[in-house]
């Protein structure tokens, strides 16, 4: 005979809260497996923005030892870094701002051109000021998931002027290697400044996003 | 006992420089009252109601750079020294100095009053010209615009202001309280004190026009819209003003909140 033992309701509370901790406990183990997992994600995303950023530094301090203030080898030199190290899609993507959706095709190939022009004259332009600035960086933070600011210093080696605080925001994407889409300059992110003249110019121009890129080339051109 | 009459000039300039600029300010208010606003449609950003003055303004204050300050600060990084340059940025800080106290106070930071006082104490010995302190970079600056934000004092329209170029309408009336704590304001009229005070107004100009000599010119001759370059940059740079630094510097910013909404949105 099969005695069944019929369960007390105190014997059945003991066994539902022995049920429940072991959940809140399963619960618990997850998420700090979770927890711990994220944070290494994170820590790995911070490590790469982090040696992206100093191999770059490494390649602008060779760049500026063997500058001859010569235009020519310096846009070489500059546009093989911005294509090394800068993310040009999302740049342009961002940089466009809402009128990127409605451009076509050939619109977008046109104007990706046309801002890779803009950016590397800028920074070819002012190549210069980055003479006698070292890079020191501070610290890191995840921005989101994707993206990971890396803040540093410029210092003057002559302790002339006073340091410039930088940061530099990286895409850190899970398969892809990581990328600069953004500078920061003293809280005033260069990327930002040009969406906002972008958008400014196509508002002016009825909303026409050829004008943008027309204007854009004819600037080049006048540059170079 | 016979009565001195009371001339402008009679009164101490302590008295009469508020009045002037307080002035200057009601001016410009009326003016800007005057202009009608640009439609929302027509403008390259909807926080810039008066676009179509504000760009006028801008040309003028453009032309005045051109003929006047880009060549007096040309001028100026050629053939003042180093030192020269540096002692007179001390000087100007130094004057800021009160302004950040009172204004930290405010704010609640008691600590960055402290030393905006300290400074400007110990400095004061060589009218801020030379920087005596061991870490002059210790105080944050503070002004009254910062303190009408943290008041939740709404920013206002978007205002290019001759001479002065960009404000917010909260930042043009921080503006004109902060002018109120300059230290040589307490000097009588034709003293070297209320001299130097004047003359800090065109140095301070030509300080900062020489200071950021190569940046000013990309923006004015290499931009293709320099005005809508002006104005990103002084909402960003006043945006990185605001963020109280020592507290919440892994808050987001302004900055972050575009590349959020930017990676938020479906990819096309």
């Amino acid at each position: 005979m099969i005695c069944h033992e019929k369960l007390t309701s105190k014997q059945l509370f003991a066994f539902a809260l022995s049920f429940k901790s072991a959940r809140i406990f399963l619960a618990s183990v997850m998420l700090i497996w979770l927890g711990s997992q994220t944070s290494f994600a994170g820590t790995s995303q911070i490590d790469d923005a982090n040696k992206l950023v100093t191999q770059m530094m490494v390649d602008v301090e060779s760049i500026l030892a063997q500058d001859i203030n010569d235009d020519l080898a310096r846009r070489e030199n500059v546009s093989a870094l911005f294509d090394r190290y800068f993310d040009l899609p999302t740049i342009a993507k961002f940089s466009a701002g809402p009128y990127w959706r409605a451009a076509d095709a050939d619109q977008k190939t046109a104007y990706e051109t046309a801002i890779r022009d803009v950016i590397i004259g800028t920074v070819v332009r002012n190549f210069d000021q980055l003479s006698g600035l070292k890079f020191t960086a501070t610290d890191s933070q995840a921005k989101g998931t994707q993206l990971v600011l890396v803040n540093g210093t410029f210092t003057d080696n002559k302790q002339q002027q006073p340091p410039i605080v930088v940061g530099w925001r990286v895409i850190t994407a899970d398969n892809a290697s990581p990328r600069i889409l953004d500078v920061e300059i003293e809280n005033i992110s260069m990327l930002v400044t040009q969406k906002q003249e972008n958008i400014a110019i196509i508002r002016k121009n009825e909303g026409k996003f050829s004008a943008l890129i027309d204007a854009m080339n004819q600037r080049s051109q006048s540059n170079n | 006992m016979a009565h001195k009459e009371m001339t402008m000039s009679s009164i101490p300039i302590v008295g009469r420089w508020p009045l002037w600029r307080g002035g200057f300010a009601v001016l410009l208010f009326g003016m800007l009252a005057a202009c009608s606003s640009t439609p929302e449609a027509k403008r390259s950003d909807f926080r810039d109601s008066y676009e179509n003055t504000n760009r006028k303004i801008f040309a003028f204050n453009m032309g005045v750079d051109s003929y006047v300050l880009e060549p007096v600060a040309d001028g100026y990084r050629s053939n003042v020294p180093d030192a020269g340059r540096r002692a007179i940025d001390n000087h100007l800080d130094w004057a800021g100095l009160p302004s950040t106290a009172l204004n930290s106070t405010i704010q609640g930071d008691l600590e960055n009053a402290a030393l905006a006082t300290i400074h400007f104490a110990i400095n004061g010995l060589t009218l801020g010209f030379a920087d005596l302190t061991e870490n002059p970079g210790a105080v944050e600056k503070r002004d009254f615009g910062q303190t009408l934000a943290r008041a939740n004092v709404p920013e206002g329209d978007y205002l290019m202001v001759p001479l002065l170029g960009a404000h917010s309408g909260r930042n043009l009336a921080g503006r004109v309280v902060d002018s109120l704590t300059n230290p040589l304001s307490f000097f009588q009229a034709g003293n070297v004190g209320s001299t130097m005070r004047t003359a800090q107004i065109p140095a301070r100009a030509v300080a900062f026009r020489a200071n950021n000599f190569d940046t000013i010119n990309d923006i004015k001759y290499n931009s293709i819209d320099s005005y809508a370059r002006t104005r990103s940059l002084y909402y960003q740079m006043r945006a990185g003003a605001l963020r109280d630094r020592q507290n919440n510097d892994q808050a987001p910013s302004a900055t972050d909140d575009q590349f959020d909404a930017f990676f938020d949105e479906p990819a096309k």
